[in-house]
């Protein structure tokens, strides 16, 4: 566990802020200067969790619209395919599954765009994320596939992540 | 609109349903998962019949819904894990 | 004007009941485990989302205030970020605890690697 960075304190709050903003929609004197205190308060027990990299890194407004675009028209097409081939898996009139775990390798770098990449996968339906580990530099991603149509590594690496992996780069560094 | 209140019963019934694999599930995993989705079959339940009253209220309760159903089941899978 | 809007959020809703209906069937149909979790995903994905977009629309159309909207978008959000972990959270535990399918897998490298290390 890494120490509490003031930095990563001031991005925590800004974020827990805006959320709170959000949630209340009102701008109040009192409102405001609770929320503000709450906020403190929760940033800075949970900084050191949250941020272990550079604390700015989002608030970048190219780089939010590139999350933006990435999450409302690349993410959304994927997970519409991919939901329309399952729920037609299930009703059809027998169930067709050929499920298995392949070891997918991955080059991204920062622990954020791993965990959205992960978080991606997991949730177009079809495709799980077990586990992830690192060996010698390379990062593995154990996928539960629910139709492995391809054994070797790299080409079920482009089946299950498609055009995703190249969007997460281009947001993340 | 009665289609709202209508597609709300629709997913209480299949919360119902789910139910069967609640109790009959063979392993632990079966149980845990089907809970959580009955959780978010409960949650669009919810909002559905906040948008027919026009309470904003029930939204509210909905968040709420949907965030213990996550505490519960990722504490479920820490106990499946054998690390609790 | 409002038979149109009045169709667009039944279509909506039609979209969310198909896909919860599909997941649902498919948790029960489903022969393991891991199967019947790909199956639930359904539920949290595209049928959460067509019956936000749906009540969405309604609010806008039917003048609510913002911050039921704001909540609205909130849900999604939540539901969204939350679901992969626990799904992650279940797959792994129940690989874990020693659940397998009955019939044997295509390939598995998680069990073969972890065999390896023992």
């Amino acid at each position: 566990m890494s120490k509490t960075r003031p930095s990563a304190v001031i991005a925590t709050f800004i974020l827990c802020f805006g959320f709170w903003l959000l949630v209340t929609l009102s701008l109040s004197p009192r409102d405001l200067v609770l929320g503000a205190v709450v906020c403190l308060g929760a940033a800075l027990f949970s900084a050191r969790f949250f941020i272990h990299e550079e604390s700015y890194h989002m608030y970048n407004p190219a780089r939010i619209f590139r999350f933006l675009y990435y999450f409302l028209i690349v993410f959304m097409g994927e997970l519409v395919k991919a939901n329309w081939d399952v729920a037609k898996r299930a009703l059809s009139i027998r169930v067709k599954v050929n499920p298995g775990i392949v070891k997918v390798p991955s080059e991204l770098r920062r622990e954020y765009a791993q965990a959205l990449l992960a978080n991606s996968i997991t949730l177009t339906p079809g495709t799980i994320t077990m586990d992830i580990v690192e060996e010698d530099e390379k990062v593995f991603y154990y996928v539960h596939w629910i139709d492995v149509s391809e054994t070797d590594r790299e080409k079920a690496g482009e089946a299950i992540k498609g055009r995703m992996e190249k969007w997460i780069r281009r947001i993340w560094e | 609109m009665i289609e709202l209140i209508v597609a709300a019963v629709f997913f209480i019934i299949l919360g119902l349903v789910l139910l069967y694999r609640v109790f009959a599930g063979p392993t632990l995993a079966d149980r845990l998962l089907a809970a959580d989705s009955i959780d978010i079959l409960i949650t669009i339940a919810l909002i559905l019949y906040a948008m027919y009253s026009g309470r904003g209220m029930f939204v509210d309760i909905a968040i709420v819904t949907a965030l213990f159903g996550f505490v519960g089941t990722v504490f479920g899978a820490r106990y499946l894990e054998g690390k609790l | 004007m409002s038979m149109g809007i009045r169709v667009i959020i039944d279509l909506f809703l039609l979209i969310g009941c198909f896909f919860a209906l599909a997941g649902v069937v498919g948790m029960l149909r489903m022969p393991d485990v891991f199967c019947r979790m790909q199956s639930s995903t359904n539920i949290a994905t595209l049928g959460l989302l067509g019956i936000l977009i749906a009540c969405f629309v309604y609010s806008a159309w039917k003048g609510m205030e913002a911050s039921t909207m704001v909540k609205l978008a909130l849900v999604g959000l939540l539901v969204i970020g939350t679901n992969p972990v626990a799904g992650h959270a279940i797959c792994k535990g129940a690989y874990k605890h020693g659940d397998r399918p009955d019939n044997p897998m295509v390939c598995d490298d998680y069990g073969r690697d972890e065999s390896d290390e023992d």
